[in-house]
C-alpha cells in the first residue's frame, strides 16, 4: 500500500486534522442553520413533545443509510473496485440497497415514536406520525443519496480521502433536509 | 456480469475480483447486513429524541441551546463515524489488525478524532452565539454555550473512539463488513451517548 519507503503511518493527527477541519467548518455551520431553523420554530416544538422525539431519529436516517452508502463507494475505491458512476454495479446495487433500508427504517421509526409518545402521555396519530416519517424520508433520500454519490467521485478524482471528506458532508446534510423535510411535510398536513 | 478490463497477466485476478464484487456489492447481501443495524439506529434516534424531549426546560432555560444542538450531535457523529470508517478503510487495508497500543495508524487516528472534536466544539460554541445572535434571537452567552459544547464533546469523544475501535476490529473478526457496521452504530451510540452528555454538561453549566 505504502509506495515510498518511508517509516511514516498512513494516517497522521495532523493529516487528519488537516482534512477534517475544513469538511467539519462546512458541518458546523450546516448544523448551526439547522439549529437556527429549529429556533425559529422553538415554540411550536416544546408544545409538540411528540415531533420533538421525532426529529433526531427521522434526521439520523438520511445520514445514516447516505453515510453506509458514503463508506461502501469509499472503500470500493480503496479497493480499486470502481471509476465510473455509469453501469457500475458497486454504485447501482448500493443505491437501491439503501434505499429499500431508509424507506423500511422510517416506517419503523413513525411505529416506535408511536409507542414512545404513547408511554409518556402526550400521543399523536400514528396515521399522521407514519406520513410525515415517509414525505419527510423521500424527500431526505433523494436528495442525500445524489448527493453521496456526486460527493465520493468527486472528492475521489481529486485524490482527498472520500473517508474524510464523504460521511461528514452527507451526515449534515442528511440532517438540514431531513429538518426541512419535517417542515414541509408538517407544513403539507397542516399541522404547523 | 461483464469483465471490460482484462489485463493480460492476471485474468485470475480480475475473475477474483469480479467473484469478490458480485457478492461484496449484491442488493439483498448489503440489506440484510445494514437493515437491522439500521433498525437498531432508528430506536437509538428514538432513544436520543426521548431525551431531548426532556430537555425542555434547559431548552427553554439555555436561549441558543437548540442551537447548538445539532452540530453538537451532527459534529460528534461525524467524527465518530469518521473515525470508524477511516478504521474500516484501513482494516480492509490491512494496516490495523487488532488493538495495540504501539501501532501507529490506530493510535494517530483516535488522537486525531479527539483533538478535532475539540477544535470543532469550540469553534461550534462561539459560531452558535453570533448568529442567534446576528438573527436577532437570545443567547446564553458565548462561554455557556462553548463550555456547554466542550465537555460534552470531549467526553462523549472519549467513550465514542473507544466503542468505535472494539466495533471496528470485532466486526471483522466474526466476518461482517465493518463499513455496514459500525459507522450506523457509532452514530446510534453516538446519539445517545452525545445527547446525553449534552443533557448533563447543560445541567451542570445552568448551575454554575
Amino acid at each position: 500500500m505504502r509506495k515510498n519507503g518511508r517509516h511514516m503511518s498512513y494516517y497522521t493527527v495532523e493529516g487528519i486534522i488537516r482534512r477534517g477541519l475544513p469538511v467539519l467548518t462546512v458541518t458546523c455551520v450546516m448544523g448551526i442553520i439547522v439549529g437556527q431553523i429549529l429556533n425559529t420554530r422553538e415554540n411550536s416544538l416544546l408544545s409538540m413533545p411528540a415531533i420533538l422525539i421525532l426529529i433526531p431519529s427521522l434526521v439520523k436516517i438520511g445520514g445514516d443509510t447516505g453515510s453506509m452508502l458514503g463508506a461502501r463507494l469509499s472503500s470500493a475505491f480503496h479497493m480499486g473496485l470502481g471509476d465510473r458512476i455509469y453501469r457500475n454495479p458497486v454504485v447501482h446495487n448500493s443505491v437501491i440497497a439503501a434505499s429499500i433500508v431508509g424507506l423500511v427504517s422510517s416506517v419503523s421509526v413513525s411505529i416506535l415514536v408511536f409507542i414512545a409518545s404513547m408511554l409518556m402521555g402526550f400521543g399523536m396519530p400514528f396515521i399522521t406520525l407514519l406520513e410525515i416519517s415517509v414525505i419527510a424520508v423521500v424527500i431526505e433520500l433523494s436528495v442525500v443519496y445524489s448527493a453521496t454519490v456526486g460527493i465520493a467521485f468527486v472528492s475521489h478524482r481529486f485524490g482527498m480521502d472520500p473517508d474524510d471528506t464523504v460521511i461528514p458532508l452527507i451526515a449534515s446534510l442528511g440532517d438540514l433536509v431531513g429538518v426541512m423535510g419535517i417542515f414541509t411535510a408538517l407544513h403539507l398536513l397542516h399541522i404547523l | 456480469m461483464s469483465s471490460e478490463s482484462h489485463r493480460d497477466e492476471d485474468i485470475f485476478e480480475s475473475q477474483y475480483i469480479d467473484m469478490y464484487l458480485s457478492e461484496y456489492a449484491s442488493i439483498s447481501s448489503i440489506v440484510r447486513e445494514a437493515l437491522p443495524f439500521e433498525l437498531l439506529a432508528t430506536v437509538g434516534g428514538v432513544i436520543a429524541g426521548i431525551i431531548l424531549s426532556g430537555m425542555t426546560n434547559e431548552l427553554e432555560m439555555i436561549p441558543g441551546l437548540i442551537v447548538i444542538y445539532p452540530g453538537v450531535l451532527g459534529l460528534r457523529g461525524n467524527v465518530s463515524s469518521t473515525l470508524g470508517s477511516r478504521l474500516g478503510s484501513a482494516i480492509h487495508m490491512g494496516l490495523i489488525t487488532d488493538i495495540d497500543r504501539n501501532n501507529p495508524e490506530l493510535m494517530n487516528n483516535i488522537s486525531g478524532s479527539l483533538l478535532l472534536g475539540f477544535i470543532m466544539a469550540v469553534l461550534l460554541g462561539v459560531l452558535g452565539h453570533y448568529v442567534t445572535l446576528a438573527l436577532g434571537f437570545e443567547s446564553a452567552g458565548v462561554f455557556k454555550l462553548v463550555l456547554i459544547c466542550a465537555i460534552s464533546a470531549l467526553t462523549s469523544g472519549v467513550i465514542l473512539s473507544f466503542i468505535a475501535v472494539l466495533l471496528a476490529i470485532g466486526t471483522f473478526r466474526y466476518g461482517f463488513d465493518p463499513d455496514n457496521v459500525v459507522t450506523p452504530s457509532i452514530a446510534t451510540i453516538g446519539d445517545i451517548v452525545s445527547m446525553y452528555m449534552l443533557f448533563l454538561s447543560a445541567k451542570l453549566v445552568v448551575m454554575l
